[in-house]
């Protein structure tokens, strides 16, 4: 239902760095550890979404307030993303 | 803010709470309120105040300080007696009374404090932009946060260059008529300068769970970042005639035996208004007249279609015309409904 809001727009590696307030060095790590997942395109460059940057800044949140380290935000972040899908699901179907 | 509460309170301890009692109250309430975990809008307002509480509390210099002082501290010069502090302020106080009262999170000195291991630094020359070697390897046994103490950002000692503020929401109950209807709204949403009030547009024909979006009305950004988006989850409440599977609505539409036998044409109401029904003749309970179009409106495509669902009653007393013409009826029908084809 969300669908319809997101923007069509596709980040490079810079604007999206900048628009994250992150150093690009920063955000090919964290294409590395596999908690952003950009396109990449024949050149092997790299296309960011919109959505990303809040993805970004949930990942800054939730390491900076629980001193967690990469893997461990991966972790919390796909486990917030597969509660909220449960109780999504448990509000239509219940 | 003038009126803060009590950072002890905040944390729920007591006064004489042990740093590591302070530290686990601190933890469980952190894991409770932050935004990206609880989405509720006053979430992070708690999750602030308990992080700031931390902040002082965790530190056995600022606890001691916070002690004497009491949320003024910041504003208390080194090495000064906490009995004259109070004296002079209650004179001060009495004279002005004026802004400078309250506590300053982020004044001056809060931000003081280098960075630490995994902290990061601003790139000199390029404003905005962080780098961040996080804790990785052997850091890790380090608790960084207690060491650098507090919340994210904010605060300029983390180390971190400006967050957005995180996605909220809350959930906008609403009548079927008022879904159906859609129109302007007033909600009042908690935020951190008290209870706002927000005007809200809700589109004609919203369905349950379905999410509007508020841009930039979320949780607070740091350091000059954007803010959130707030987002409305629409809960419709459970309607005594309507209920609503989707975009189609279903209604109990009561038959005298004569209408649903003989059919008719009867008054049904919709959340859009009354609407005639054709009954067809010999129309059990449980038959379902469809009025197509007149469910749930939808912003593009078309609209749900409303069941009226056929329900046979009877008079809960029979006149003695009534009870003669029944068992008029009685003796001369053959039709027995449990009897099998």
């Amino acid at each position: 239902m969300t669908t319809a809001l997101t923007r069509p727009i596709r980040l490079d590696l810079d604007s999206f760095a900048r628009a994250a307030g992150l150093h690009p060095q920063l955000v090919r790590r964290l294409v590395a550890l596999g908690l952003l997942e950009p396109v990449r395109d024949g050149s092997g460059q790299l296309w960011f979404t919109r959505e990303e940057l809040a993805r970004v800044a949930r990942i800054q949140r939730l390491r900076a307030a629980f001193s967690l380290n990469y893997a461990a935000v991966g972790l919390v972040v796909e486990l917030l993303d597969r509660i909220a899908e449960l109780e999504a699901e448990r509000h239509t179907h219940g | 803010m003038a009126d803060r509460r009590d950072f002890y309170e905040a944390l729920g301890v007591s006064r004489d709470a042990s740093p590591e009692e302070i530290q686990r109250a601190y933890r469980k309430l952190a894991r409770t309120y932050h935004p990206d975990v609880n989405k509720a809008p006053d979430a992070e307002e708690r999750f602030k105040e308990v992080s700031e509480a931390y902040d002082v509390l965790s530190d056995p210099e600022t606890r001691r300080r916070y002690d004497a002082f009491g949320h003024d501290f910041r504003q208390v010069p080194e090495g000064v007696d906490p009995q004259t502090w109070a004296r002079a302020r209650a004179g001060a106080g009495a004279r002005s009374g004026g802004p400078g009262a309250g506590a300053r999170p982020g004044g001056p000195g809060a931000g003081a404090r280098p960075g630490g291991p995994g902290a990061g630094w601003q790139a000199p020359g390029q404003e905005g932009v962080w780098f961040d070697f996080g804790p990785g390897g052997s850091a890790e046994d380090i608790d960084i946060e207690d060491l650098l103490g507090g919340m994210f950002g904010g605060r300029g000692r983390r180390g971190w260059g400006p967050i957005p503020g995180a996605d909220q929401e809350f959930e906008l109950e609403l009548s079927v008529a008022e879904a159906y209807q859609g129109g302007r709204r007033l909600i009042q949403i908690a935020g951190p300068e008290g209870t706002q009030s927000v005007e809200v547009s809700v589109p004609a024909g919203v369905t349950d769970g379905q999410r509007i979006r508020l841009a930039g009305q979320g949780g607070r950004g740091t350091g000059g970042a954007a803010r959130g988006d707030l987002y409305l989850v629409v809960r419709l409440k459970p309607d005594s005639r309507f209920r609503v599977q989707g975009r189609d609505i279903y209604v109990d539409l009561p038959l005298t035996p004569w209408e649903a036998a003989l059919g008719a044409s009867v008054p049904v109401d919709t959340p859009g208004g009354e609407a005639k029904v054709q009954v067809p003749p010999r129309s059990s309970t449980g038959r379902r007249l469809r009025l197509r179009g007149r469910g749930m409106p939808a912003r593009q495509g078309a609209a749900g279609d409303l069941y009226a669902e056929v329900r046979i009653t009877v008079p809960s007393t029979l006149t003695d015309e009534e009870r003669r013409l029944f068992e008029q009826l009685a003796a001369a029908s053959t039709y027995d409904p449990r009897k099998q084809r």
